[in-house]
């Protein structure tokens, strides 16, 4: 018989269930896990407003027990035929994080199953090899709290470049909002399609520095430009080469344009100094078809390749979760009760990697 | 690596032969025979090699926008040219600027080093990498730990010292970057690769630039890494002390990445 394992995720606004089904045997591109079920429930704010920790957390109370049962129902697997019950242990929101492992140590207790914690980052690098087979690559992670630049060595996904302040999905979200702009179905998908129709680029910072970045800068920069813009005061910036005004969308089209330009400028330089050519983008941004198409381009370049996933793995999701995790209660990790508490703080490179052996 | 980038440094550089030596993320660097504009035999006396040039090359980032691919282009070559020129008037050992064509992102310099017994550049990598091999399975002779390996990180401390005393950061400081010189003297360090260099007063950034080079080490050398570190700091404190208000700085600098070493220069991040 095969493993079967429930994972269940709500780090941040998502609320999301997953069943997957591992093979017997190792893991790999011959002997596929399959995804049984992956729903989520998201918690979406009025335009103008972001999501608290207390409300996101009311709203994953309310909706974990539907969604488990919906998720166990589309999988048709019986509780009696799981071997685990994976939970996001962290990084995350407190408020939200904490429901859910209630929800999580109640239904192991109930069903009498073994619990395993797993770090909400692994949950996207493990899901996005296993989706798009890529081997060993260089991962980008990029959502609303996270920004990491990742490589695999010696059993620890080890971060090689992050943000120094506010994460990318933080600022796109946060832009959004200056803009009141709607937050569903994500704040950051309606910026990319007002980005698409701006074709004026505004000068914004640009600040790399080394193999880490820094954003908060360029949101208060660009937040300005957009107050001015509102109440029509003049600024040089905000006047295009041919004299005509600058735009909503210019604003959100050079936001992207700088700030995923730094992105694949600190992938590239991972890339060349692990000598990597294969590069894998995870995490609610990684959607963006515009930073596909960029990092694309910079693989081409250096003749590689990349992998990316659709918002069904990308965006936070159930189903990681519970890969993740079976793919360690498999080389013999548990969690029990006492130590399942969850951490706001949990870093990439704490996880020992007992799954892989390359 | 494409050819496309080749041929595109060759339109601007036609009739000049070109080798690719390494791509970075940012730069291909290449190595040509000819000087720009100095033909045949003729050379400017202070170049150690006459008849070899290093040519870092910028290609366009066809991911960037066009107009903001230009300007940081533009900016950071002239940028890493000033700074080799500053270094050239300060007389820290760096190579020495030939040429230079911003808009294109072309810079031409010197070429420093020279070849290893095993064929290789002579990188401090390169060297400490070749003297570890010889290391392996001799237990009687201290190779990978002998007084000229001591005396080279001393050197490196100090060459970064001096760096420091002038309140420029490197940057990205790695034993890969330090080129080694058969001088009369013995071997002599250089630094090289100022593309992330920046003018800082900090001592943050200068302990920060201290601590990349020992994550470095430590990460290509993990036996020795320590034995290393310690000289590379006793150089660097050598240099410091030389004269006395130069020494409360030195006391910043050390408390400082004590600091940056228990943050990992990686704060804990919020999900």
């Amino acid at each position: 018989m095969p493993y079967y394992s429930l994972g269940l995720e709500g780090s941040a606004n998502k609320l999301g269930v997953g069943v997957i089904e591992h093979p017997l045997e190792k893991i790999a591109a011959h002997n596929h896990a399959n995804v049984l079920s992956n729903v989520r429930d998201t918690y979406v704010t009025p335009p103008g407003e972001g999501f608290l920790p207390r409300d996101t957390a009311r709203h994953h109370r309310n909706w974990v027990v539907r969604l488990i049962k919906q998720a166990l129902q589309e999988a048709n697997i019986r509780p009696d035929q799981l071997n685990c019950i994976c939970f996001t242990q962290g990084p995350g929101m407190g408020a939200p994080l904490q429901s859910v492992v209630i929800a999580a140590r109640t239904i192991a207790q109930m069903w009498d199953l073994p619990l395993v914690g797993v770090n909400h980052c692994i949950g996207h690098i493990e899901m996005g090899r296993e989706i798009t087979g890529a081997t060993n690559p260089v991962v980008l992670y990029v959502s609303g709290g996270n920004t990491q630049v990742i490589a695999y060595s010696r059993q620890r996904y080890r971060i090689f470049g992050e943000t120094l302040d506010i994460a990318v999905g933080n600022c796109l979200d946060r832009f959004a909002r200056t803009l009141r702009i709607p937050n569903a179905p994500s704040p950051g998908y309606n910026i990319e399609q007002l980005a698409k129709k701006g074709r004026h680029l505004v000068e914004l910072p640009y600040t790399v520095k080394g193999m880490d970045l820094s954003m908060s800068g360029i949101l208060e920069y660009v937040d300005s430009l957009a107050h001015d813009l509102f109440q029509g005061k003049k600024n040089k910036q905000l006047i295009r080469a041919d004299g005509s005004k600058v735009t909503v969308e210019d604003l959100c089209f050079s936001l992207q344009e700088c700030i995923f330009a730094m992105l694949v400028e600190i992938t590239e330089r991972a890339m060349a100094h692990v000598g990597s050519r294969e590069v894998l983008i995870v995490g609610g941004v990684g959607c963006n078809e515009r930073l596909q198409e960029m990092m694309g381009m910079m693989a081409k370049d250096r003749n590689g390749s990349i992998y990316a996933t659709d918002e069904r793995f990308c965006i936070d999701n159930g189903i990681m979760i519970a890969h993740a995790g079976l793919l360690a209660f498999r080389t013999g990790t548990r969690t029990s009760l006492g130590q399942s508490v969850c951490t706001q703080r949990f870093r990439t490179d704490e996880v020992f990697v007992s799954w892989r052996d390359d | 690596m494409s050819s496309a980038i080749v041929a595109q440094a060759q339109s601007y550089l036609s009739g000049i032969p070109l080798d690719v030596i390494s791509q970075g993320a940012e730069a291909v660097v290449f190595l040509t025979t000819v000087h720009p504009y100095l033909s045949g035999s003729m050379h400017p006396s202070d170049i150690q090699n006459s008849s070899k040039y290093i040519i870092k090359y910028r290609p366009p980032k066809t991911y960037r926008h066009e107009v903001l691919d230009k300007q940081l282009t533009k900016s950071r070559t002239a940028a890493e040219a000033r700074l080799l020129s500053k270094l050239y008037t300060l007389e820290i050992p760096a190579p020495k600027l030939i040429a230079l064509d911003a808009p294109h992102g072309m810079i031409w310099m010197e070429y420093l080093g020279f070849e290893l017994p095993n064929g290789q550049i002579s990188s401090l990598k390169n060297w400490l990498w070749y003297l570890e091999k010889q290391q392996e399975g001799n237990t009687t002779a201290s190779i990978a730990l002998a007084d000229s390996v001591k005396q080279v990180l001393i050197l490196v401390g100090q060459a970064i010292a001096k760096l420091h005393l002038q309140d420029i950061v490197h940057g990205d400081l790695t034993s890969s970057n330090i080129l080694l010189e058969q001088k009369k003297e013995g071997l002599q360090p250089t630094l090289i690769d100022f593309g992330l260099s920046s003018y800082s007063p900090l001592a943050e950034d200068k302990a920060v630039d201290l601590y990349v080079l020992e994550r470095a080490l430590t990460s290509t050398h993990p036996v020795y890494s320590k034995t290393y570190n310690k000289w590379l700091l006793q150089g660097y404190e050598e240099t410091y002390s030389k004269k006395t208000n130069n020494k409360r700085k030195y006391t910043e600098v050390s408390k400082r990445l004590e600091d940056v070493r228990l943050r990992g220069r990686k704060r804990s991040m919020l999900g």
